[in-house]
């Protein structure tokens, strides 16, 4: 589906915030690499869809109510075999639904668990004086307790890229430490620079969030993305 | 607005001023502001009581603006703020350039009355097609023109900084600080609220100004993010733009609120955007004058290495940690500029390494030619980009009676050199516990265009910001 006619159908269904699912698609349109993920709505079909994916692979519930998935049990990684997935699928929606009983499940996301790589996140917010701003910073604690990120107003440079991914603290991670691959920072700053190109084609688009994305020696891949329609 | 620029030029290069409700009460203030004005100057009051004083002052009053003979370029309002809708309807009226309103108690204060007026003032003047400068601001100040801020203030020569406030004190501030720092002011304006005409028109104005080589700002709240945004992208290329940001602490957002109703903006945002646009960010008055004095008065380079010449050993250290701290290097030097410093420097409590300790080989004042030969070495010398060159404000009254100018060698020196020198100088006289005195030897450098700082910190962060900038313009960063 085009980006135009995933964001028509979220109008219609009256949802902001889109789906992984929606998410991904939209991202890969705009050029930007991610781990692909189907929608499953039973259970027998996840079975059917990991098997074509490849094993191991990743659940994930798609809900347009469920923001944080991990919170409610709505993560599954490392799932091995068909009977396993068509176990998670179960576990999945049970445990959203009691965790969130008012929630609208829409079935689970099955995705090939992605190799591991160094985590940075990308995102998009608005600011209330400057419009949309686009961050940048290394994921999980590094972000969360020490906001070691950068940002910059939409659009930016190949410098503004550059400076983004420089500026930040935690650099020297991204360089290779103790024995880690280095990320590709060029491909890092490659998808800065579309992301922002794909904000500024898309102002109905209000908040952008890649968390996270793995950055490998060569290139990088968006794990997990959220978009929120304005 | 559409096509601002020709109007501001009229309102801030006016032939004609008119102050309208300035009384006694007030001292006269914003009349006397504006006593070397060359222009014609009208007073605009109806009070009987207040008309023999402004008589007095020499100027003419008229009951209306309306009755002004002749076009009027620029209105300072400084009635009450009920009054004020009907003092910018008259001023729609008479066609004026601009007016400003001094006039305060509108969106400001939070309360509904103040909003509303305000909205009313804008309104009055986007329709009527003046240029609307505040509420709740102290005017503009062009120092060739004689239209001033305060008494303050010098008049009659032309100036080359153009600075644009949200505060009035700040403008003020900035214009006498600099101005005993050799800055000049060429326009000034404080924007107060801004609710018709905003920094970023300014800002455009002061990027085509050809008089204006330097602009230094201060900026609360923001309302066009992204006309200013903008509108620095376009002006940094041009010249460099030194922002001075306040309100980015919690506390400093609240007082931010009700000084002009800006609203915040997250101080990491505000560093992003600090780096896209070149714009060199302060965060003081002193270090706002600093930034730009060392644009202004150091001859542009993109290199970062600094031949370094203190008096004694403390200082030798300290200086290069300031230079050094500030991401700014202290290279060793040259083979042959260690060979000619061997032939004349003195070792016995000294070295030239870079730092040069040079106080023994200056005979702390009584061998001033070798002086002129260090500096000769550093200017030669292709590992070093500019020089910063001690100067004690001690060893100077030490050598003159206490409390007389000491002699002029040095500045003289150093003044010769900066004209003869392709590298960037800069001078640090530190006051110390001689203040009076650091302040009229302080004039002979300023006087002869030398870049003068208080302290080595000042110097090393100033001329940091200056290279940044430089290096920004060339695309080098």
């Amino acid at each position: 589906m085009s980006i135009a006619s995933i964001i028509d159908r979220a109008r219609t269904d009256g949802r902001k915030l889109l789906t992984e699912v929606e998410s991904k698609e939209i991202l890969e349109e705009a050029g930007i690499p991610t781990a692909r993920a189907r929608l499953a709505t039973s259970a027998d079909e996840a079975a059917a869809v990991a098997q074509e994916t490849g094993f191991p692979v990743a659940l994930k519930v798609v809900s347009p109510d469920i923001t944080h998935k991990s919170d409610v049990g709505g993560v599954k990684l490392n799932v091995g075999s068909a009977a396993e997935a068509k176990a998670a699928f179960e576990e999945i929606v049970a445990a959203a639904k009691k965790a969130q009983p008012d929630a609208r499940i829409d079935g689970v996301s099955v995705q090939k668990m992605a190799r591991p790589g160094i985590e940075v996140i990308m995102g998009m917010s608005q600011d209330a004086q400057f419009g949309p701003v686009l961050m940048f910073g290394l994921g999980g604690v590094l972000v969360e307790v020490l906001k070691d990120v950068s940002f910059r107003l939409v659009p930016i440079t190949p410098r503004d890229a550059r400076q983004m991914v420089q500026e930040i603290k935690g650099r020297p991670l991204l360089e290779g430490y103790r024995g880690q691959e280095p990320a590709d920072v060029a491909a890092l700053e490659k998808l800065l620079l579309r992301l922002s190109d794909f904000i500024e084609a898309h102002p109905e688009i209000a908040e952008l969030d890649l968390n996270p994305i793995f950055a490998y020696k060569d290139g990088a891949l968006a794990v997990d993305a959220r978009v929120i329609l304005s | 607005m559409n096509d601002i620029l020709p109007q501001l030029d009229r309102v801030l290069n006016p032939r004609s001023v008119a102050v309208v409700g300035d009384k006694r009460a007030m001292g006269y203030f914003w009349l006397r502001n504006m006593s070397p004005f060359k222009g014609r100057l009208y007073s605009v009051q109806i009070d009987p009581n207040e008309i023999p004083g402004i008589v007095e002052l020499g100027v003419s009053n008229c009951a209306s603006l309306l009755d002004v003979p002749g076009d009027v370029d620029y209105v300072v309002c400084a009635v009450p703020r009920k009054v004020a809708p009907r003092v910018v309807a008259d001023c729609v009226a008479k066609k004026v350039g601009g007016v400003s309103l001094f006039t305060s108690g509108f969106a400001e204060t939070g309360e509904e009355e103040g909003t509303r007026l305000q909205a009313e003032i804008a309104a009055t003047a986007r329709e009527g097609g003046i240029v609307l400068i505040g509420p709740n601001c102290m005017g503009i100040y062009n120092r060739r023109l004689g239209v001033r801020q305060s008494v303050e203030q010098p008049a009659g020569d032309e100036g080359d900084v153009g600075f644009i406030s949200h505060s009035g004190t700040h403008a003020i501030n900035f214009s006498l600080i600099g101005a005993v720092q050799g800055l000049k002011i060429s326009k000034s304006v404080s924007a107060g609220n801004s609710a018709v005409v905003g920094p970023a028109d300014y800002l455009g104005y002061l990027a085509q100004d050809t008089e204006t080589k330097v602009i230094g700002m201060y900026l609360e709240g923001v309302q066009e993010g992204r006309r200013l945004f903008d509108v620095l992208h376009r002006t940094t290329p041009l010249k460099p733009v030194v922002v001075w940001k306040g309100g980015l602490s919690e506390g400093g957002r609240r007082a931010m609120f009700s000084h002009t109703g800006g609203l915040a903006t997250s101080a990491a945002v505000w560093q992003g955007l600090v780096r896209q646009t070149g714009v060199v960010a302060t965060d003081s008055l002193d270090e706002t004058v600093d930034a730009v004095k060392a644009l202004l008065f150091t001859k542009p380079t993109t290199g970062r290495r600094m031949g370094l010449v203190a008096l004694t050993g403390g200082q030798s250290v300290v200086i290069t940690d300031a230079f050094e701290r500030e991401g700014l290097e202290v290279p060793l030097l040259s083979e042959r500029s260690y060979a000619e410093l061997a032939g004349f420097f003195n070792i016995v409590g000294g070295s030239y390494r870079n730092p040069l300790d040079a106080g023994g080989t200056l005979g702390f004042g009584a061998s001033p030619e070798n002086l002129q030969r260090m500096l000769r070495v550093l200017e030669e010398d292709e590992n070093i980009d500019a020089v910063a060159v001690e100067v004690s404000t001690r060893m100077m009254a030490l050598q003159a009676p206490v409390g007389t100018p000491s002699a002029d060698w040095l500045p003289e020196m150093l003044g010769r050199h900066r004209e003869e020198s392709a590298k960037p100088l800069m001078v640090i006289l530190h006051p110390g516990h001689l203040e009076s005195i650091a302040a009229q030897e302080r004039q002979k450098y300023v006087e002869r265009g030398i870049a003068t700082f208080a302290g080595f910190e000042q110097a090393a962060r100033a001329f940091a910001r200056a290279v940044q900038y430089r290096r920004f313009a060339e695309g080098i960063e």
